[in-house]
């Protein structure tokens, strides 16, 4: 079989529809990392004994693939009653599998905050919530706007493991395109492309950002 | 009768730009062996960029750069031999932090001069002993005090029997109180023949042992004389201006 | 089916998942040494032609290369094994990251390191392998372990070009058993089990690398 690239441009269309929902999955995915991965770094600095769970639960987040966090998500969670969309279970699983990585980047951003800043904010009698919202966030966010850049290109790149649970991305429709056709170059090329310039295009964007944020904290 | 003798480094009408800034310029400069010539100047006068051109650290654009007799290309032809004739200290020392002390004075030995490693650390515990630690050998870098580990960076040049040593502002990163342990060093080295060729602001060290002091300005050489002629009656005003803030 | 069973069910595709694994190594390695050196050593056109051969490997999602290498290459005459395939494009993915490290390594160190090896007349490869290198080694470490882990989690990937790995067998032992509970909670076990070491260890040689926290925010 010789590749055609007639019918691999004529299954571009198809697949452009599947960008929607690759970049719909990847926004909501991007958002729900944070905010489990922020609570899971916050849980993490209220007591010892939450510190060490917390860092264990990481850890075990971060020693499985995601491609087994998503089967199992989509296979156990309809035997335990807990009936979902494949695309919810699909924004879930990478939610939790980035938020192990996006912790591990709220600790160092907030690592590199000096301690007189909780101090200081304790000692003028703020309480627990407002020195994380006013005081560590703030500054925290100058700190990790580059790798948080960075992590969530790479949530964009996991999000064609939604294919193997059936949720209708790129990678998805140009696999459904293949068993209907019974080729499968055509379309593979095709995502490749799309996921390579998309990659590209948004990677550069965050190292953009990083330079102008370099730049910003120098004044 | 001194016509025939090569001299060991000699340098005519050199010039060198940092992309359009001119760096040096037409600087001519002969140093005889066995010659200890001072080089000094205000920061940025290109003094660094002088001796580094000589052992061709930096390339220079213009001029001839001769090195014991031999001409040394612009295109860097054989660079490696022609910098195992010429050793060089640094200002921050240097030395290779993963190595232990003995080993930083024995690598280029063995793997450039293909030397036995027996022999090579003979050497090496030779002239540790003439920068007066010997004891340290068996130590790193990071467990010696700056003036020590200067001293390792002179051994570490000496040990390859170099024809001139260049010496790049070899005591400023040093605390005061261990500036005289290698000035001391670099007086005895002097007291020994050997071609010195050294930017310092150590002006006791120049009148000691230098038998020309160079005085370097915007990348020119403004003047060069003997210790006492430089220092007793310099005859450029910038010179006297320089002298004026430093001594 | 009892839980010990199923991990022993499992854990015989763990002989494929490490094949894989070495034979993604025999890419990653060489290629992260190879591209990272001589993108430290190449300027202008040169070292924009070896940034984009490891941003292609970097930037395509890694899901995506493999299928593409799996159907596409065929049309084009070239047919590699499925264990070719899945070693490759894991391989160089994980090698593009690595190439980073070896070359932010190699630029961290004092530009004076270089100039005393050349000033002792030693030739420039000879500098890079006895001064840059070791020196550098030290600072890779971490990154390596961590672009290892992804390797290993990365394998999961080659139950979808029908390797029997560690991922594929607990597929079939949920279809024999119809205990998606069990055998999927086993799957996560057992890659926890490969990888938690290798977490940990990365975890330290982190801590022995970067400086040490500004401040212990308790929060
Ligand atoms: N690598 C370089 N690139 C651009 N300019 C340089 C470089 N090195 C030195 N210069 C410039 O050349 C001039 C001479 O520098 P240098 O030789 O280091 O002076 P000195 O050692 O006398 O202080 C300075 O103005 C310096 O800024
Ligand atoms: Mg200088």
């Amino acid at each position: 079989m010789t590749f055609d690239v007639d019918f691999a441009l004529s299954t571009l269309p198809f697949i452009l529809k599947g960008l929607f929902t690759t970049l719909w999955v990847t926004v909501a995915s991007a958002l729900g990392a944070s905010i489990l991965g922020f609570v899971f770094e916050v849980l993490r600095r209220t007591s010892r004994v939450m510190g060490l769970l917390m860092r264990f639960v990481i850890d075990a987040i971060r020693s499985t693939p995601v491609l087994v966090q998503l089967y199992f998500l989509y296979f156990v969670l309809p035997f335990w009653g807990v009936v979902l969309p494949a695309l919810v279970v699909g924004v879930i699983g990478l939610s939790v599998y980035y938020s192990g990585y996006l912790a591990e980047v709220f600790k160092a951003g907030i690592d590199a905050i000096p301690r007189g800043q909780t101090e200081a904010a304790k000692a003028i009698g703020l309480t627990r919530l407002d020195v994380i919202a006013f005081v560590i966030a703030p500054q925290m966010l100058r700190n990790i706007a580059a790798p948080m850049g960075n992590y969530f290109v790479s949530i964009l790149k996991a999000t064609p493991y939604l294919a193997v649970i059936a949720v209708p991305e790129m990678l998805g429709s140009a696999l459904d395109i293949g068993s209907r056709t019974f080729r499968y170059a055509e379309p593979m090329l095709v995502v490749g492309a799309i996921f390579l310039v998309l990659a590209v295009a948004i990677g550069q964007g965050v190292r953009w950002l990083e330079l102008r944020l370099l730049a910003s904290a120098k004044r | 009768m001194t016509e025939t003798v090569i001299p060991a480094v000699s340098l005519q009408g050199v010039t060198k730009k940092y992309g359009t800034f001119q760096a040096l310029t037409n600087v001519s400069l002969t140093v005889a062996k066995g010659e200890r010539v001072v080089i000094c100047g205000p920061s940025g006068s290109g003094k660094s960029t002088l001796i580094r051109c000589i052992n061709q650290l930096e390339r220079h654009d213009g001029g001839k750069i001769i090195v014991d007799g031999a001409e040394i290309g612009a295109h860097g032809t054989r660079l490696p031999e022609l910098r195992r004739e010429v050793g060089m200290v640094f200002q921050h020392f240097n030395l290779f932090p993963h190595l232990t002390v003995l080993r930083n004075c024995t690598l280029a030995l063995t793997r450039a001069r293909k030397m036995p490693r027996a022999k090579a650390e003979e050497i090496a515990h030779h002239y540790l002993a003439r920068v007066r630690i010997p004891e340290q050998a068996d130590k790193f870098p990071s467990q010696l005090s700056g003036g020590q580990q200067q001293r390792v960076a002179i051994a570490r040049a000496l040990c390859m029997n170099p024809q001139v040593i260049l010496f790049d502002e070899p005591t400023s990163a040093l605390d005061p109180e261990m500036i005289k342990e290698v000035l001391d060093v670099m007086i005895d080295l002097a007291q020994g023949q050997m071609t010195m060729i050294c930017v310092t602001h150590e002006m006791g060290f120049a009148r000691k042992v230098a038998d020309r002091v160079v005085f370097m300005d915007r990348g020119e050489i403004v003047e060069a004389a003997p210790p006492e002629d430089f220092f007793n009656s310099p005859q450029n005003e910038r010179t006297r201006l320089f002298l004026g803030q430093i001594l | 089916m009892t839980f010990p069973n199923i991990l022993a069910g499992i854990f015989e595709g763990f002989g494929v998942t490490a094949t894989v694994t070495f034979y993604g190594m025999l890419y990653a390695v060489p290629f992260a040494f190879g591209a990272g050196i001589l993108q430290h050593f190449t300027r202008g056109w040169a070292r924009l032609a070896v940034t984009a051969v490891i941003e292609f490997w970097r930037s395509s999602p890694v899901i995506i290369t493999l299928f593409v290498m799996y159907y596409t290459l065929p049309s084009f005459g070239l047919t590699l094994s499925g264990m070719t395939v899945g070693a490759m494009a894991l391989g160089l993915n994980i090698g593009g990251y690595g190439s980073q490290a070896v070359r932010a390594a190699l630029q961290s160190l004092d530009k004076g390191q270089v100039e005393a090896g050349l000033a002792l007349g030693l030739r420039r490869w000879e500098v890079l392998g006895l001064v840059e290198l070791p020196q550098a080694f030290t600072a890779m470490l971490p990154s390596f372990v961590n672009q290892f882990i992804q390797l290993v989690k990365g394998t999961a990937l080659v139950s979808l070009i029908t390797l029997t790995d560690m991922t594929f067998r607990a597929k079939e032992l949920s279809q024999l058993s119809y205990d998606p509970v069990g055998t999927y909670t086993g799957l996560l076990v057992a890659y926890f089990i490969v990888c938690y070491p290798a977490t940990i260890l990365g975890r330290m040689l982190e801590r022995r690398v970067s400086t040490p926290a500004r401040g212990l925010h308790d929060l």
